[in-house]
Protein backbone atom coordinates (compact mmCIF):
# COMPACT_ATOMS: atom_id res chain seq x y z
CA UNK A 1 0.00 0.00 0.00
CA UNK A 2 2.99 2.21 1.00
CA UNK A 3 4.58 1.27 -2.53
CA UNK A 4 1.46 2.38 -4.39
CA UNK A 5 1.11 5.53 -2.34
CA UNK A 6 5.07 6.29 -3.42
CA UNK A 7 4.54 5.44 -7.16
CA UNK A 8 1.01 7.48 -7.23
CA UNK A 9 3.13 10.57 -5.49
CA UNK A 10 6.22 10.19 -7.63
CA UNK A 11 3.96 10.07 -10.93
CA UNK A 12 2.05 12.73 -9.76
CA UNK A 13 4.66 14.76 -8.96
CA UNK A 14 6.37 13.92 -12.59
CA UNK A 15 3.33 14.93 -13.98
CA UNK A 16 3.62 18.64 -12.46
CA UNK A 17 7.61 18.84 -13.56
CA UNK A 18 7.06 17.49 -17.14
CA UNK A 19 3.49 19.18 -17.80
CA UNK A 20 3.99 20.49 -21.97
CA UNK A 21 4.86 16.65 -22.30
CA UNK A 22 2.14 15.59 -20.22
CA UNK A 23 -0.45 17.21 -21.84
CA UNK A 24 0.23 16.47 -24.96
CA UNK A 25 0.49 12.59 -24.40
CA UNK A 26 -2.93 13.75 -22.30
CA UNK A 27 -4.46 14.97 -26.15
CA UNK A 28 -3.20 12.14 -27.58
CA UNK A 29 -5.13 9.86 -25.51
CA UNK A 30 -8.03 11.97 -25.37
CA UNK A 31 -8.10 12.25 -29.44
CA UNK A 32 -7.99 8.31 -29.91
CA UNK A 33 -11.10 8.30 -26.50
CA UNK A 34 -12.88 10.67 -28.47
CA UNK A 35 -12.87 8.93 -31.70
CA UNK A 36 -13.69 5.37 -29.86
CA UNK A 37 -16.52 7.57 -28.26
CA UNK A 38 -18.09 9.32 -30.70
CA UNK A 39 -18.20 5.67 -32.49
CA UNK A 40 -19.92 3.83 -29.74
CA UNK A 41 -22.38 7.18 -28.53
CA UNK A 42 -23.24 6.67 -32.49
CA UNK A 43 -23.81 3.14 -32.80
CA UNK A 44 -25.43 2.78 -29.09
CA UNK A 45 -27.88 5.49 -30.08
CA UNK A 46 -28.76 3.24 -33.37
CA UNK A 47 -28.98 0.05 -31.20
CA UNK A 48 -31.70 1.72 -29.17
CA UNK A 49 -33.55 3.10 -32.06
CA UNK A 50 -33.26 0.06 -34.04
CA UNK A 51 -34.40 -1.92 -31.07
CA UNK A 52 -37.22 0.47 -30.60
CA UNK A 53 -37.99 -0.15 -33.79
CA UNK A 54 -37.95 -3.61 -34.24
CA UNK A 55 -40.54 -4.35 -31.28
CA UNK A 56 -42.75 -1.61 -32.00
CA UNK A 57 -43.05 -2.58 -35.89
CA UNK A 58 -46.18 -3.89 -37.30
CA UNK A 59 -46.45 -7.25 -39.04
CA UNK A 60 -49.39 -7.50 -42.14
CA UNK A 61 -50.90 -10.76 -41.91
CA UNK A 62 -52.37 -11.37 -45.73
CA UNK A 63 -55.07 -14.23 -45.96
CA UNK A 64 -55.83 -16.02 -49.16
CA UNK A 65 -59.41 -15.28 -50.67
CA UNK A 66 -60.36 -18.67 -49.61
CA UNK A 67 -59.70 -19.24 -46.04
CA UNK A 68 -62.06 -20.60 -43.54
CA UNK A 69 -63.52 -19.92 -40.56
CA UNK A 70 -61.91 -22.20 -38.66
CA UNK A 71 -58.76 -21.56 -40.24
CA UNK A 72 -59.29 -18.13 -39.48
CA UNK A 73 -60.62 -18.70 -35.44
CA UNK A 74 -57.38 -20.79 -35.49
CA UNK A 75 -55.03 -17.93 -36.59
CA UNK A 76 -56.54 -15.32 -34.41
CA UNK A 77 -55.96 -17.96 -31.04
CA UNK A 78 -52.18 -18.11 -32.33
CA UNK A 79 -51.67 -14.28 -32.64
CA UNK A 80 -54.08 -13.80 -29.10
CA UNK A 81 -51.69 -16.27 -27.13
CA UNK A 82 -48.58 -15.05 -28.29
CA UNK A 83 -47.41 -12.25 -25.51
CA UNK A 84 -45.37 -10.39 -28.29
CA UNK A 85 -48.93 -9.02 -29.82
CA UNK A 86 -50.15 -6.23 -28.44
CA UNK A 87 -53.63 -5.60 -30.71
CA UNK A 88 -54.56 -6.95 -34.04
CA UNK A 89 -57.36 -5.69 -36.40
CA UNK A 90 -58.97 -7.42 -39.12
CA UNK A 91 -58.93 -5.87 -42.65
CA UNK A 92 -61.20 -7.13 -44.94
CA UNK A 93 -61.33 -6.50 -48.62
CA UNK A 94 -63.49 -3.97 -48.83
CA UNK A 95 -61.82 -2.52 -45.87
CA UNK A 96 -58.54 -2.71 -48.10
CA UNK A 97 -60.14 -1.05 -51.02
CA UNK A 98 -61.13 1.35 -48.88
CA UNK A 99 -58.18 2.63 -47.41
CA UNK A 100 -56.95 2.49 -50.98
CA UNK A 101 -59.27 4.54 -52.85
CA UNK A 102 -58.95 6.88 -49.77
CA UNK A 103 -54.84 7.04 -49.94
CA UNK A 104 -54.49 7.09 -53.26
CA UNK A 105 -57.76 8.65 -54.80
CA UNK A 106 -55.76 9.28 -58.02
CA UNK A 107 -55.66 5.23 -58.50
CA UNK A 108 -59.55 4.97 -57.15
CA UNK A 109 -60.75 5.35 -60.80
CA UNK A 110 -58.69 2.53 -61.91
CA UNK A 111 -59.71 -0.10 -58.81
CA UNK A 112 -63.51 0.80 -59.34
CA UNK A 113 -63.07 -0.30 -63.22
CA UNK A 114 -61.64 -4.25 -61.90
CA UNK A 115 -64.95 -6.44 -62.08
CA UNK A 116 -63.41 -8.19 -58.46
CA UNK A 117 -61.62 -6.47 -55.52
CA UNK A 118 -57.96 -7.53 -55.30
CA UNK A 119 -56.77 -6.43 -52.59
CA UNK A 120 -56.61 -9.18 -49.65
CA UNK A 121 -57.97 -9.61 -46.41
CA UNK A 122 -55.66 -8.84 -43.40
CA UNK A 123 -54.92 -8.96 -40.04
CA UNK A 124 -52.74 -5.88 -39.12
CA UNK A 125 -50.64 -6.70 -36.00
CA UNK A 126 -49.09 -4.44 -33.24
CA UNK A 127 -46.81 -5.45 -31.18
CA UNK A 128 -45.88 -4.80 -28.11
CA UNK A 129 -43.22 -2.30 -27.80
CA UNK A 130 -40.15 -3.56 -25.61
CA UNK A 131 -40.63 -6.71 -24.92
CA UNK A 132 -39.86 -8.21 -28.38
CA UNK A 133 -36.79 -9.01 -29.27
CA UNK A 134 -35.84 -9.31 -33.39
CA UNK A 135 -35.58 -12.57 -33.05
CA UNK A 136 -38.54 -13.61 -31.48
CA UNK A 137 -40.87 -11.38 -33.81
CA UNK A 138 -39.03 -13.27 -36.94
CA UNK A 139 -39.79 -16.31 -35.07
CA UNK A 140 -43.85 -15.53 -34.70
CA UNK A 141 -43.85 -14.06 -38.35
CA UNK A 142 -42.48 -17.03 -39.59
CA UNK A 143 -45.10 -19.60 -37.37
CA UNK A 144 -48.24 -17.05 -38.46
CA UNK A 145 -46.67 -17.84 -42.18
CA UNK A 146 -46.45 -21.63 -42.30
CA UNK A 147 -50.24 -20.96 -40.73
CA UNK A 148 -52.76 -22.47 -43.55
CA UNK A 149 -54.73 -19.71 -45.01
CA UNK A 150 -52.23 -17.46 -44.94
CA UNK A 151 -51.21 -16.27 -48.26
CA UNK A 152 -47.96 -13.89 -46.81
CA UNK A 153 -46.76 -12.00 -43.93
CA UNK A 154 -44.89 -8.88 -44.27
CA UNK A 155 -42.63 -7.72 -41.84
CA UNK A 156 -40.11 -5.13 -43.11
CA UNK A 157 -37.39 -6.23 -41.96
CA UNK A 158 -35.13 -5.41 -44.95
CA UNK A 159 -34.61 -1.93 -43.85
CA UNK A 160 -34.14 -2.71 -40.41
CA UNK A 161 -31.58 -5.54 -41.19
CA UNK A 162 -29.45 -2.96 -43.71
CA UNK A 163 -29.41 -0.19 -40.73
CA UNK A 164 -28.12 -3.19 -38.81
CA UNK A 165 -25.62 -3.38 -41.22
CA UNK A 166 -24.66 -0.52 -41.04
CA UNK A 167 -24.36 0.41 -37.64
CA UNK A 168 -21.99 -3.37 -37.30
CA UNK A 169 -20.06 -1.80 -40.20
CA UNK A 170 -19.83 1.63 -38.41
CA UNK A 171 -18.86 -0.31 -35.07
CA UNK A 172 -16.22 -1.71 -36.94
CA UNK A 173 -14.39 1.09 -38.44
CA UNK A 174 -14.92 2.48 -35.03
CA UNK A 175 -13.16 0.16 -33.43
CA UNK A 176 -10.34 -0.18 -36.24
CA UNK A 177 -9.53 3.42 -36.19
CA UNK A 178 -9.85 3.40 -32.24
CA UNK A 179 -7.48 0.84 -32.50
CA UNK A 180 -4.81 2.19 -34.46
CA UNK A 181 -5.29 5.84 -33.05
CA UNK A 182 -4.81 3.56 -29.14
CA UNK A 183 -1.81 2.35 -30.75
CA UNK A 184 -0.56 6.00 -31.17
CA UNK A 185 -1.59 7.04 -27.68
CA UNK A 186 0.55 4.09 -26.37
CA UNK A 187 3.53 4.84 -28.28
CA UNK A 188 3.58 8.55 -27.27
CA UNK A 189 2.33 7.52 -23.70
CA UNK A 190 5.63 5.62 -23.58
CA UNK A 191 7.28 7.84 -25.62
CA UNK A 192 6.79 11.05 -23.05
CA UNK A 193 7.10 8.56 -19.84
CA UNK A 194 10.61 7.58 -21.47
CA UNK A 195 11.15 11.01 -21.67
CA UNK A 196 10.18 11.58 -17.81
CA UNK A 197 12.27 8.15 -16.77
CA UNK A 198 15.32 10.51 -18.98
CA UNK A 199 14.83 13.60 -16.43
CA UNK A 200 14.44 11.59 -13.50
CA UNK A 201 17.64 8.91 -14.50
CA UNK A 202 19.55 10.03 -11.66
CA UNK A 203 16.98 9.43 -8.80
CA UNK A 204 16.22 6.08 -10.46
CA UNK A 205 20.00 5.31 -10.72
CA UNK A 206 20.43 6.19 -7.06
CA UNK A 207 17.28 4.23 -5.78
CA UNK A 208 18.36 1.38 -7.55
CA UNK A 209 22.16 1.46 -5.82
CA UNK A 210 20.49 1.80 -2.65
CA UNK A 211 18.50 -1.52 -3.18
CA UNK A 212 14.90 -0.32 -4.01
CA UNK A 213 12.86 -3.08 -5.26
CA UNK A 214 12.09 -3.06 -9.64
CA UNK A 215 8.45 -2.20 -8.31
CA UNK A 216 9.62 0.15 -7.15
CA UNK A 217 11.53 1.87 -9.85
CA UNK A 218 9.04 0.63 -12.48
CA UNK A 219 5.71 1.71 -10.81
CA UNK A 220 6.22 5.57 -10.94
CA UNK A 221 6.49 4.88 -14.25
CA UNK A 222 3.58 2.65 -15.02
CA UNK A 223 1.56 5.02 -12.55
CA UNK A 224 2.08 8.45 -14.85
CA UNK A 225 1.07 6.08 -18.01
CA UNK A 226 -2.60 5.66 -16.13
CA UNK A 227 -2.65 9.53 -14.45
CA UNK A 228 -1.80 10.02 -18.61
CA UNK A 229 -4.63 7.75 -20.40
CA UNK A 230 -7.23 8.50 -17.14
CA UNK A 231 -6.37 12.50 -17.80
CA UNK A 232 -7.23 11.56 -21.64
CA UNK A 233 -10.13 9.87 -21.35
CA UNK A 234 -11.60 12.07 -18.96
CA UNK A 235 -10.84 14.80 -21.75
CA UNK A 236 -11.92 12.91 -24.60
CA UNK A 237 -15.73 12.31 -22.12
CA UNK A 238 -16.05 15.94 -21.24
CA UNK A 239 -15.38 16.49 -25.30
CA UNK A 240 -18.03 14.53 -26.19
CA UNK A 241 -20.74 15.51 -23.91
CA UNK A 242 -20.21 19.29 -25.16
CA UNK A 243 -20.10 17.80 -28.54
CA UNK A 244 -23.26 15.53 -27.76
CA UNK A 245 -24.93 18.85 -26.07
CA UNK A 246 -24.24 21.32 -28.81
CA UNK A 247 -25.40 18.70 -31.61
CA UNK A 248 -28.68 18.55 -29.85
CA UNK A 249 -28.93 21.94 -29.67
CA UNK A 250 -28.52 22.57 -33.22
CA UNK A 251 -30.11 19.58 -34.57
CA UNK A 252 -33.01 18.57 -32.23
CA UNK A 253 -35.46 20.43 -34.27
CA UNK A 254 -34.30 17.86 -37.23
CA UNK A 255 -34.72 14.93 -35.35
CA UNK A 256 -37.79 15.23 -34.31
CA UNK A 257 -39.09 15.07 -37.58
CA UNK A 258 -37.61 11.53 -37.86
CA UNK A 259 -37.06 9.57 -34.39
CA UNK A 260 -38.65 10.47 -30.72
CA UNK A 261 -35.86 13.14 -29.13
CA UNK A 262 -35.90 11.27 -25.91
CA UNK A 263 -34.63 7.75 -27.33
CA UNK A 264 -31.45 9.81 -28.23
CA UNK A 265 -29.16 9.76 -25.32
CA UNK A 266 -25.47 10.05 -24.21
CA UNK A 267 -23.41 7.27 -23.82
CA UNK A 268 -24.60 5.06 -21.20
CA UNK A 269 -22.83 5.29 -17.91
CA UNK A 270 -21.12 1.70 -17.91
CA UNK A 271 -20.10 2.56 -21.68
CA UNK A 272 -18.63 5.87 -20.41
CA UNK A 273 -17.01 4.63 -17.51
CA UNK A 274 -14.99 1.91 -19.60
CA UNK A 275 -14.13 4.78 -21.75
CA UNK A 276 -11.96 6.18 -18.59
CA UNK A 277 -10.94 2.37 -17.62
CA UNK A 278 -9.55 1.85 -21.22
CA UNK A 279 -8.17 5.01 -20.97
CA UNK A 280 -6.38 3.96 -18.14
CA UNK A 281 -5.24 0.85 -19.53
CA UNK A 282 -3.89 2.44 -22.81
CA UNK A 283 -1.93 4.58 -20.45
CA UNK A 284 -0.71 1.75 -18.38
CA UNK A 285 0.23 0.11 -21.25
CA UNK A 286 2.15 2.85 -22.09
CA UNK A 287 3.56 2.97 -18.99
CA UNK A 288 4.46 -0.31 -19.13
CA UNK A 289 6.72 -0.41 -22.22
CA UNK A 290 8.63 2.42 -21.09
CA UNK A 291 9.06 0.69 -17.69
CA UNK A 292 11.28 -1.77 -19.43
CA UNK A 293 13.63 0.77 -20.13
CA UNK A 294 14.71 0.18 -16.41
CA UNK A 295 16.80 -2.82 -16.32
CA UNK A 296 18.33 -4.53 -13.52
CA UNK A 297 21.07 -4.32 -12.08
CA UNK A 298 22.93 -7.05 -13.96
CA UNK B 1 32.38 -10.98 6.40
CA UNK B 2 34.08 -9.82 3.19
CA UNK B 3 36.36 -12.86 1.53
CA UNK B 4 37.54 -12.16 -1.63
CA UNK B 5 39.40 -14.67 -4.00
CA UNK B 6 41.48 -14.53 -6.55
CA UNK B 7 38.91 -12.29 -8.23
CA UNK B 8 40.09 -10.93 -11.58
CA UNK B 9 38.24 -7.75 -13.65
CA UNK B 10 39.17 -7.34 -17.52
CA UNK B 11 37.35 -4.43 -19.34
CA UNK B 12 37.96 -4.82 -23.30
CA UNK B 13 40.85 -7.02 -24.66
CA UNK B 14 43.35 -7.92 -21.78
CA UNK B 15 42.70 -4.41 -19.96
CA UNK B 16 42.83 -5.73 -16.18
CA UNK B 17 41.17 -3.45 -13.63
CA UNK B 18 41.31 -6.33 -10.62
CA UNK B 19 44.19 -9.37 -10.97
CA UNK B 20 43.69 -12.03 -8.65
CA UNK B 21 43.09 -9.99 -5.93
CA UNK B 22 42.12 -12.21 -2.91
CA UNK B 23 41.23 -9.82 0.29
CA UNK B 24 40.06 -10.65 3.64
CA UNK B 25 37.85 -8.46 5.94
CA UNK B 26 36.67 -9.37 9.22
CA UNK B 27 33.69 -8.53 11.10
CA UNK B 28 33.57 -5.28 13.15
CA UNK B 29 36.85 -4.39 11.19
CA UNK B 30 37.48 -0.57 9.58
CA UNK B 31 39.64 -1.35 6.22
CA UNK B 32 41.10 1.53 3.75
CA UNK B 33 41.80 0.34 0.37
CA UNK B 34 44.29 2.63 -1.52
CA UNK B 35 46.14 3.35 -4.57
CA UNK B 36 46.81 5.76 -7.19
CA UNK B 37 44.13 6.21 -9.49
CA UNK B 38 43.36 2.90 -11.87
CA UNK B 39 44.46 0.96 -9.08
CA UNK B 40 41.11 -0.60 -8.84
CA UNK B 41 39.85 0.22 -5.88
CA UNK B 42 36.48 1.56 -7.73
CA UNK B 43 35.99 -1.31 -9.50
CA UNK B 44 36.62 -3.11 -6.53
CA UNK B 45 33.81 -1.05 -4.75
CA UNK B 46 31.34 -1.73 -7.54
CA UNK B 47 31.70 -5.27 -7.39
CA UNK B 48 31.22 -5.38 -3.52
CA UNK B 49 27.96 -3.04 -5.05
CA UNK B 50 26.89 -5.86 -7.17
CA UNK B 51 27.58 -3.02 -10.21
CA UNK B 52 29.95 -4.89 -11.54
CA UNK B 53 30.40 -8.54 -12.28
CA UNK B 54 34.16 -10.17 -11.81
CA UNK B 55 35.26 -11.72 -14.56
CA UNK B 56 37.31 -14.83 -12.48
CA UNK B 57 37.29 -15.00 -8.70
CA UNK B 58 34.38 -14.97 -6.11
CA UNK B 59 33.28 -12.88 -3.58
CA UNK B 60 31.32 -13.85 -0.46
CA UNK B 61 29.97 -10.83 1.83
CA UNK B 62 28.25 -12.03 5.28
CA UNK B 63 28.23 -15.45 3.83
CA UNK B 64 26.57 -14.59 0.43
CA UNK B 65 28.53 -15.30 -3.01
CA UNK B 66 27.42 -12.66 -5.06
CA UNK B 67 28.14 -14.61 -8.06
CA UNK B 68 24.94 -16.98 -7.40
CA UNK B 69 22.16 -13.44 -6.45
CA UNK B 70 19.51 -13.16 -8.74
CA UNK B 71 18.60 -9.70 -10.09
CA UNK B 72 15.76 -9.26 -7.22
CA UNK B 73 18.47 -10.88 -4.39
CA UNK B 74 20.97 -8.33 -5.49
CA UNK B 75 18.45 -5.13 -4.63
CA UNK B 76 17.69 -7.17 -1.02
CA UNK B 77 21.57 -7.49 -0.88
CA UNK B 78 21.87 -3.75 -1.56
CA UNK B 79 19.54 -2.87 1.17
CA UNK B 80 21.44 -4.60 3.57
CA UNK B 81 25.00 -2.77 3.36
CA UNK B 82 25.37 1.18 3.50
CA UNK B 83 27.19 2.79 0.49
CA UNK B 84 28.66 6.29 0.63
CA UNK B 85 29.78 7.63 -2.91
CA UNK B 86 32.27 10.63 -3.91
CA UNK B 87 29.68 12.52 -5.44
CA UNK B 88 27.08 11.60 -2.66
CA UNK B 89 24.10 11.15 -5.34
CA UNK B 90 21.96 12.34 -3.19
CA UNK B 91 18.04 12.95 -5.78
CA UNK B 92 17.83 16.80 -5.81
CA UNK B 93 14.59 17.18 -5.41
CA UNK B 94 14.05 15.36 -2.15
CA UNK B 95 14.42 17.06 1.08
CA UNK B 96 17.41 15.92 3.60
CA UNK B 97 14.62 13.74 5.62
CA UNK B 98 13.25 12.56 2.24
CA UNK B 99 16.57 11.36 1.28
CA UNK B 100 17.48 9.31 4.65
CA UNK B 101 14.18 7.99 4.66
CA UNK B 102 12.83 7.53 1.34
CA UNK B 103 13.47 3.71 0.39
CA UNK B 104 12.44 2.70 4.13
CA UNK B 105 9.27 4.70 3.39
CA UNK B 106 8.38 3.66 0.08
CA UNK B 107 9.05 -0.16 0.90
CA UNK B 108 6.75 1.09 3.94
CA UNK B 109 8.83 1.18 6.86
CA UNK B 110 6.98 3.93 8.96
CA UNK B 111 6.74 2.59 12.13
CA UNK B 112 7.79 4.62 15.11
CA UNK B 113 11.42 2.73 15.49
CA UNK B 114 12.15 3.71 11.85
CA UNK B 115 11.38 7.38 12.38
CA UNK B 116 13.26 7.52 15.21
CA UNK B 117 16.06 6.08 13.86
CA UNK B 118 16.02 8.74 11.03
CA UNK B 119 15.85 11.53 13.31
CA UNK B 120 18.66 9.95 15.22
CA UNK B 121 21.30 9.22 12.42
CA UNK B 122 20.29 13.14 11.00
CA UNK B 123 21.05 14.06 15.21
CA UNK B 124 24.32 12.02 14.84
CA UNK B 125 25.64 13.51 11.69
CA UNK B 126 24.41 16.98 12.83
CA UNK B 127 22.23 17.46 10.73
CA UNK B 128 18.78 17.60 12.45
CA UNK B 129 18.29 20.98 11.77
CA UNK B 130 18.47 20.87 8.37
CA UNK B 131 16.11 18.01 7.68
CA UNK B 132 13.87 20.21 5.43
CA UNK B 133 16.42 21.61 2.57
CA UNK B 134 17.32 20.46 -0.13
CA UNK B 135 20.61 18.89 -0.93
CA UNK B 136 21.61 22.29 -3.43
CA UNK B 137 20.91 24.23 -0.23
CA UNK B 138 23.91 22.37 1.64
CA UNK B 139 27.70 22.63 1.90
CA UNK B 140 29.66 19.88 0.03
CA UNK B 141 30.35 18.43 3.82
CA UNK B 142 26.53 18.44 4.53
CA UNK B 143 26.04 16.69 1.37
CA UNK B 144 28.60 14.00 2.14
CA UNK B 145 26.83 13.64 5.47
CA UNK B 146 23.44 13.29 4.54
CA UNK B 147 24.83 10.55 2.52
CA UNK B 148 26.22 9.37 5.14
CA UNK B 149 22.63 9.29 7.04
CA UNK B 150 20.75 7.59 4.13
CA UNK B 151 24.21 5.06 4.58
CA UNK B 152 22.97 4.42 8.23
CA UNK B 153 19.50 4.34 8.66
CA UNK B 154 19.06 0.71 7.83
CA UNK B 155 21.33 -0.28 10.49
CA UNK B 156 23.55 -2.13 7.92
CA UNK B 157 26.59 -4.74 9.29
CA UNK B 158 29.01 -2.97 6.33
CA UNK B 159 29.70 0.17 5.11
CA UNK B 160 31.27 0.74 2.03
CA UNK B 161 32.42 4.47 0.82
CA UNK B 162 34.34 5.46 -2.70
CA UNK B 163 36.18 8.41 -2.06
CA UNK B 164 34.09 9.99 0.49
CA UNK B 165 36.10 12.54 1.00
CA UNK B 166 37.40 13.54 -2.75
CA UNK B 167 35.16 16.81 -2.86
CA UNK B 168 36.07 18.03 0.70
CA UNK B 169 38.12 20.37 2.21
CA UNK B 170 40.85 18.77 4.81
CA UNK B 171 39.34 19.90 7.79
CA UNK B 172 35.54 18.69 6.74
CA UNK B 173 37.48 15.28 5.00
CA UNK B 174 39.03 15.06 8.93
CA UNK B 175 35.01 15.16 9.95
CA UNK B 176 33.67 12.63 7.80
CA UNK B 177 36.62 10.20 8.37
CA UNK B 178 35.64 10.68 12.14
CA UNK B 179 32.22 9.59 11.63
CA UNK B 180 33.56 6.75 9.75
CA UNK B 181 35.54 5.78 13.05
CA UNK B 182 32.33 6.21 15.17
CA UNK B 183 30.28 3.84 12.65
CA UNK B 184 32.76 1.63 13.28
CA UNK B 185 33.34 1.95 16.62
CA UNK B 186 29.24 0.18 17.18
CA UNK B 187 30.75 -2.32 15.36
CA UNK B 188 29.68 -2.04 11.68
CA UNK B 189 32.46 -3.09 9.29
CA UNK B 190 34.03 -0.32 7.52
CA UNK B 191 35.70 -0.09 3.85
CA UNK B 192 36.85 3.13 2.45
CA UNK B 193 37.85 3.84 -0.25
CA UNK B 194 40.62 6.73 -0.73
CA UNK B 195 43.98 8.30 -2.51
CA UNK B 196 44.58 10.14 0.70
CA UNK B 197 47.57 9.40 2.54
CA UNK B 198 47.47 12.24 5.07
CA UNK B 199 43.91 11.13 5.59
CA UNK B 200 45.27 7.17 6.48
CA UNK B 201 47.98 8.43 8.35
CA UNK B 202 46.13 10.59 10.69
CA UNK B 203 43.00 7.81 11.26
CA UNK B 204 45.61 5.04 11.56
CA UNK B 205 43.59 1.72 10.54
CA UNK B 206 44.49 -1.39 8.24
CA UNK B 207 45.31 -0.42 4.37
CA UNK B 208 45.03 -2.28 1.38
CA UNK B 209 47.19 -0.63 -1.18
CA UNK B 210 46.15 -1.83 -4.49
CA UNK B 211 48.60 -1.12 -7.92
CA UNK B 212 47.46 -1.94 -11.38
CA UNK B 213 44.22 -4.31 -9.96
CA UNK B 214 46.72 -6.19 -7.99
CA UNK B 215 47.14 -6.06 -3.80
CA UNK B 216 50.74 -4.42 -3.45
CA UNK B 217 50.66 -4.07 0.47
CA UNK B 218 48.67 -4.40 3.50
CA UNK B 219 49.57 -2.49 6.56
Amino acid sequence: MHALAYCIREAVGSLWRQRGSAALSVLTIAVAMLVLGAFLLVTSNLDRLMSRWSSAAEFSVYLHDDIGQDQRIALNLMLADSPLVASREYVSKADALARFTRDFPDLAAGADALDENPLPASIEVRLRSGVASADSIEALAARVSAAPGVADVRFDRTWLERLGAIVRGTRWIGWALGAVLILAAVLTVSTIVRLSLHVRRDEVGIMQLMGAPMGLLRGPLVAEGVLHGGAGAILALALLYVGYVAARARFDPVLADIVDPALVAFLPWEFAVALVVGGMVVGCAGGMVAARFVRWAR
Amino acid sequence: MIEISHLSKMYGRGVYALRDLSIRVDKGEFVFLTGPSGAGKTTLLRILLCEETPTEGRVHIGGRDLARLSPGQVQAYRRTIGFVFQDFKLIQTKTVLQNVALLARAMGEVSIQQQRRTYQVLKWVGLQHRSNAFPMELSGGEQQRVAIARALVTEPSLVLADEPTGNLDPDLSLEIMNLFRDINASGTTVVVATHDRELIRRVDRRTMTLDHGRLAETS
